[in-house]
């Protein structure tokens, strides 16, 4: 499934003048199957492109297309069915719930599609370096930690497409090879794409696009 | 899970006063209702008027007597009468004008016969079935309504002759027979009682009897109407009450209390039942307002479970579920506590002498059950309009 950003401008950004080769205000296809990396800095609009292309914010002018249809078209049982087995994500804030321990954040995502055995999920935490956590309550962990269930809960369904927005910013180096190890094995074993946003790095890894904001 | 990540942080004493304001608003809601009812069917069965009917006549007074005022009704006193808005109904009560013997016939009783006063009253009033109230020239006997006093008065005069009295039942069963008579013609008809008045103190017989007598054996003087049947709407016989004295009439006081009783606790009972009403709505309104409060505080639980792919469709059940199962068990608790609420009451009335019938009303169990669907039907709104909300 190709996704086509035609014209695409978000209004908190129309005001501001973007770079010809800027994603914002031109056609551009993401190719199914395609390793992409959107570089940009600060305030840029990194997090905007990632709710606005997964139909979380609908204030822009242009239109996003989901292979041949319009996203803005989609009914609640399309949008589950996007979020359940076509598109999966990795969110700035990480979107988990504190209140629950690792065990039950992962569980919760997972029995939509009973992806993984609980034994693979502990596995995926395991390379992680936090299968330890596994009954602690998401919200006492630190930010790496954090971030890494919510890796783990981003593998946890099919997927055609995976957006992770900054998803490595509190890792370090050794935790961010490691997650990208995982999320590259998960990738090619579904033939998917994925976008990662950065504010540069690209963690030692080839990307097959670059994008620009 | 869901449910621990949706309802575990709740503020538990707000939900216990929803739910206990909810409870009580149902309690009293059936508990009301179910007497409401009752104390309408009281007396029902027991006396051959419908409820809320009596018979009057013009109270006699000195120059009533002299002749110098009407003891009869004209018509259009009747009409004036008809055309109150706390009037049901009005039916002049004809009587005889013709000669007839009442006795008993058969040879289980001693012979017993007496001048008979007849009347007859529009069938729709009595609480009689009509196949039974019929009766046309060549039957076998014709029905009578027999008042209490006249039944009591039989029972004395066997118990002076030294016989056994007898029952109501039996005395049903004994024959008994008119004699009318018109110059040298006489004629015998059977007759059997059917049943028994307190509220009317002549012998009631089929219209078609009356009729018959009239035309065979009148001498040819008009009927008055001296008397008219009356039925108030319910809950209003107070005002009944009112112009009957307004207008100097009077009728049998048994007929007056049992009217006015049911009419004040009528009325109270409806006082009682539309403050229940109110509880109900504002308890249901109460829990309703709770699980939009909820469901606020859980907006970011419920924006995010929809981000990573759980249909709006799917939480909505979940809340709706969860509120309509409290209610239910008010609803369940409530039903139990108007059981036992009922078992006291009932116990209060008999002892008071006031034996109403025990048995639950079914119109009690439908409001019970169409107050679960209408707070169902609000759950289920809200829930959506709270998910979607987010979504």
């Amino acid at each position: 499934m190709n996704i086509t950003l035609d014209r695409l401008m978000p209004e908190p950004l129309a005001s501001i003048k973007h770079g010809e080769s800027s994603i914002w205000g031109n056609h551009v296809v993401l190719e199914e199957g395609k390793r992409i990396l959107l570089n940009a800095s600060s305030g840029k609009g990194k997090t905007t492109f990632t709710t606005t292309t997964l139909g979380l914010r609908r204030d822009y002018s242009g239109s996003i297309t989901y292979g041949d249809k319009n996203i803005q078209a989609f009914t609640a049982d399309e949008w589950t069915e996007v979020r359940t087995r076509q598109i999966a994500v990795v969110f700035q804030d990480l979107q988990l719930f504190p209140k629950l321990s690792v065990a039950e954040n992962l569980r919760l995502k997972n029995s939509l599609t009973d992806t993984f055995s609980e034994l693979e999920l502990k596995q995926l935490l395991e390379r992680l370096e936090i299968e330890n956590k596994w009954e602690q309550e998401c919200g006492l962990l630190s930010m790496g930690q954090q971030q890494r269930v919510a890796i783990v809960r981003a593998m946890a369904q099919p997927f055609e497409w995976l957006i992770m927005d900054e998803p490595f910013s509190h890792l370090d180096v050794e935790n961010a090879k490691r997650s990208m190890s995982i999320i590259n094995e998960r990738t090619l074993a579904q033939n998917a794409g994925f976008v990662l946003t950065t504010l540069g790095e690209s963690h030692g890894y080839s990307f097959d696009q670059e994008l620009f904001l | 899970m869901l449910d621990k990540l949706l309802f575990k942080n709740q503020d538990r004493l707000q939900l216990l006063i929803a739910v206990f304001g909810s409870f009580l608003g149902v309690t009293f809601l059936v508990t009301s209702i179910h007497y409401l009812i009752k104390v309408q069917e009281f007396g029902k069965g027991a006396e051959i008027l419908g409820p809320n009917t009596i018979i009057v006549q013009k109270k006699v007074s000195n120059t009533g007597t002299l002749g110098l005022k009407p003891t009869d009704f004209s018509e259009l006193e009747i009409s004036k009468i008809k055309n109150m808005t706390f009037i049901k109904e009005v039916q002049p009560v004809r009587s005889n004008n013709f000669k007839v013997w009442f006795g008993t016939k058969d040879p289980l009783v001693p012979p017993f016969s007496t001048d008979a006063y007849v009347q007859t009253i529009d069938p729709q009033f009595l609480d009689v079935k009509p196949d039974v109230w019929t009766w046309k020239p060549g039957d076998k006997f014709v029905p009578v309504i027999m008042p209490r006093d006249l039944f009591v008065m039989l029972n004395t005069f066997m118990s002076a002759s030294g016989m056994t009295q007898i029952s109501d039942d039996l005395v049903k069963q004994i024959n008994c027979e008119f004699k009318l008579s018109y110059n040298n013609k006489t004629e015998h008809l059977n007759c059997r009682v059917v049943g028994f008045t307190n509220q009317v103190s002549s012998i009631l017989v089929p219209e078609s009897f009356m009729e018959y007598g009239t035309v065979n054996f009148s001498d040819g003087t008009p009927q008055k109407i001296t008397q008219i049947l009356i039925s108030g709407k319910e809950n209003e016989f107070g005002l009944v009450e009112d112009m009957l004295e307004e207008r100097g009439l009077e009728s049998r006081n048994s007929q007056m209390v049992v009217g006015r009783l049911k009419s004040i606790v009528g009325t109270l009972v409806l006082v009682i039942m539309s403050i229940s009403i109110i509880a109900v709505l504002v308890s249901g309104l109460v829990l309703i307002q709770y699980m939009q409060l909820l469901m606020s505080r859980n907006a970011y639980e419920v924006r995010t479970l929809m981000r990573i792919g759980y249909h709006p469709k799917k939480i909505i059940r979940k809340f709706f579920i969860y509120f309509v199962r409290i209610f239910g068990i008010i609803t369940a608790v409530g039903f139990g506590a108007f059981v036992l609420l009922k078992f006291v009451l009932d116990g209060v009335f008999a002892s008071g002498g006031v034996n109403i019938d025990t048995q639950l009303t079914l119109t009690s169990i439908f409001t019970l059950l169409f107050a679960y669907a209408l707070f169902a039907l609000a759950s289920f709104i809200t829930a959506k309009k709270g998910i979607l909300n987010e979504y």
